[in-house]
């Protein structure tokens, strides 16, 4: 049986143990359900506008936070050295965690896609770049999340390390205002955030425009934060899944 | 310590955090079906080797082998051969007793069908089986230890590393555990045991190593280790007559101490066969009559202990 199928396991029950739990569910939506409330409450065309980034945001947060509570909860119970002590190689752990957590971010980011397609008329014209965005994003977020998890012992460890990288990232990539409305000199400090190539895809998904006149670009700057990612949580992990 | 067929063979092993030195050079070995008891006070260095062992941390230096594969560079293939049970839980305790079991045949690359087989035979095995459809967390403490140590059984492995496997568990758990490590010897797996109850080593393990301080100071049969120790003998006498310990202790210069204890003495003594040789012209001489007479062997606690002292005291 191969490494890979061993990934998929530990993914699977990944989900049964931690992830279809209804209080992690809501969780992972109603933050996001609610930041769209409240702007449709305040200006109903702006929402859609919106509707990206709020859906970008809804899988940054679900998959870096779900990463990181899973592997430090892990190592503090004793069964992340079960996993280490399986014929599993540091690859095979990392990617079956980061599948996990994917997959919340992307059921959570998929419901509320649903969610506002039914009551806002949300419009997603290329439906295959919208779920290999949020594929390729969700993974990218799971491994920056698995890489703040494996360094520290606590949940609050984690998560502030996080918020370090997350909340800066959420005003400087086009979450709430598009990129085309950034003053000239911090474009390109938006473009060094992985989160603003996924908003940029989802926007060219949803409704065709964007700051990019194609997924290319925004595309190629997404896969080059995961092969990064990637290349980090081996030597990463290897150092820190002991601790 | 190693053996032509050693199931563990560990060689110079040297490992160091820091400043700290955790394993001077340590080695030792197991035959295959061996129990082999590691003894050790807290932060000799028990849990770094066992890690070093299942290949969960690197030596500085030395080699270790298990099963006859290099940990080191077979890491893998050392992993699909061994079961580890820790001192603490590592089960999920979410997942029902039998779900565990057959995540951990996923882990271990075994097929369906026979994941679910495994899964029963080692419920049953370890009569778990009215409990396989609970969470784990569920269990009381003993049904735990229980499940764990079937858990590292899943793979069929030939090594078997076993840290305090029954520490906090009631008597009646701790005897049907010390039965389960009685079987798995007699099914030729390799038992490595690292455990603070002497007697419990005493009874399960052929040999054991004694580690302080990073250090194998002592190693062998329980016998061998309690020979190290027995330049400091005991003899135990009673007298038919009333006696004051004091005109022992000056008719026999081989007797270091007279202590009395119950009817009669215990007598610390340099040399055993001078002191009884002594004893015997005393008691000649002062007309008594000896009512008892041993030489009882240190026990393996007290051997132990006086290992402890004397290294402690270097």
């Amino acid at each position: 049986m191969s490494q890979l199928s061993r990934a998929f396991f530990i993914c699977r029950k990944d989900v049964e143990s931690y992830y279809s739990k209804p209080p992690l569910v809501t969780w992972g939506l109603l933050f996001p359900a609610v930041l769209i409330l409240a702007t449709f409450l305040k200006e109903p065309a702006a929402s859609l506008r919106l509707a990206p980034g709020i859906i970008a945001l809804t899988l940054l947060f679900g998959s870096t936070s779900m990463a990181a509570i899973v592997v430090t909860w892990e190592k503090r119970s004793g069964t992340m050295k079960r996993l280490l002590l399986a014929p599993l190689t540091h690859r095979t752990i990392i990617l079956g965690k980061a599948l996990s957590a994917t997959g919340y971010g992307l059921a959570t980011s998929l419901a509320l896609t649903l969610g506002l397609a039914a009551v806002l008329g949300l419009r997603v014209a290329d439906p295959v770049l919208f779920l290999l965005a949020l594929a390729g994003g969700g993974l990218t977020f799971s491994l920056l999340g698995l890489l703040a998890s494996v360094m520290v012992r606590e949940v609050f460890e984690a998560m502030t390390l996080m918020n370090f990288f997350r909340f800066p990232i959420l005003f400087l990539s086009g979450v709430f205002m598009p990129l085309e409305e950034f003053p000239a000199w911090l474009k390109p400090v938006a473009l060094a955030s992985p989160l603003t190539h996924l908003v940029e895809l989802l926007r060219l998904a949803s409704s065709g425009q964007g700051w990019f006149a194609s997924p290319l670009i925004p595309g190629l700057g997404l896969a080059c934060y995961l092969v990064l990612a990637w290349a980090l949580a081996g030597p990463v992990f290897r150092r820190g899944a002991n601790l | 310590m190693t053996e032509p067929e050693a199931a563990i063979r560990v060689e110079g092993l040297v490992k160091s955090y820091g400043r700290v030195e955790a394993l001077r050079g340590v080695s030792f070995g197991a035959a295959r079906g061996e129990v082999l008891a590691y003894l050790g006070p807290n932060g000799a260095g028990k849990t770094t080797t066992i890690n070093i062992l299942c290949g969960l941390l690197r030596p500085d230096a030395g080699r270790v082998s298990v099963c006859g594969l290099d940990v080191d560079r077979q890491a893998l293939e050392v992993k699909r051969r061994i079961g580890v049970v820790p001192e603490e839980s590592n089960l999920y305790g979410e997942l029902s007793c039998a779900r565990n079991l057959e995540y951990l045949g996923e882990l271990y690359g075994l097929s369906g069908p026979r994941r679910k087989q495994k899964a029963a035979e080692l419920l049953a095995a370890f009569k778990l089986e009215e409990k396989a459809g609970a969470p784990f967390r569920t269990l009381s403490r003993g049904l735990k230890r229980r499940l764990i140590l079937a858990a590292a059984l899943v793979n069929s492995p030939e090594v078997v590393f076993l840290d305090e496997p029954t520490i906090g568990l009631d008597v009646p758990s701790a005897r049907a555990l010390r039965d389960l490590i009685r079987r798995l010897k007699q099914s030729g797996t390799t038992v490595f045991l690292t455990t603070h109850n002497l007697a419990e080593a005493e009874e399960l393990s052929d040999r054991m190593a004694i580690i302080i301080r990073g250090r194998i100071v002592a190693a062998g049969a329980a016998d061998q280790v309690r020979r190290r120790v027995e330049r400091a003998r005991v003899v135990e006498v009673s007298f038919v007559q009333p006696i004051e310990a004091g005109p022992i202790q000056r008719a026999c210069p081989a007797v270091l101490a007279a202590i009395p204890a119950g009817e009669g003495f215990r007598l610390e003594v340099a040399d055993a066969h001078q002191a009884l040789m002594e004893l015997a012209a005393f008691a000649d001489r002062e007309g008594l009559r000896i009512a008892d007479l041993a030489t009882p062997r240190p026990s393996l606690e007290e051997a132990f202990l006086s290992i402890l002292e004397e290294e402690q005291g270097r």
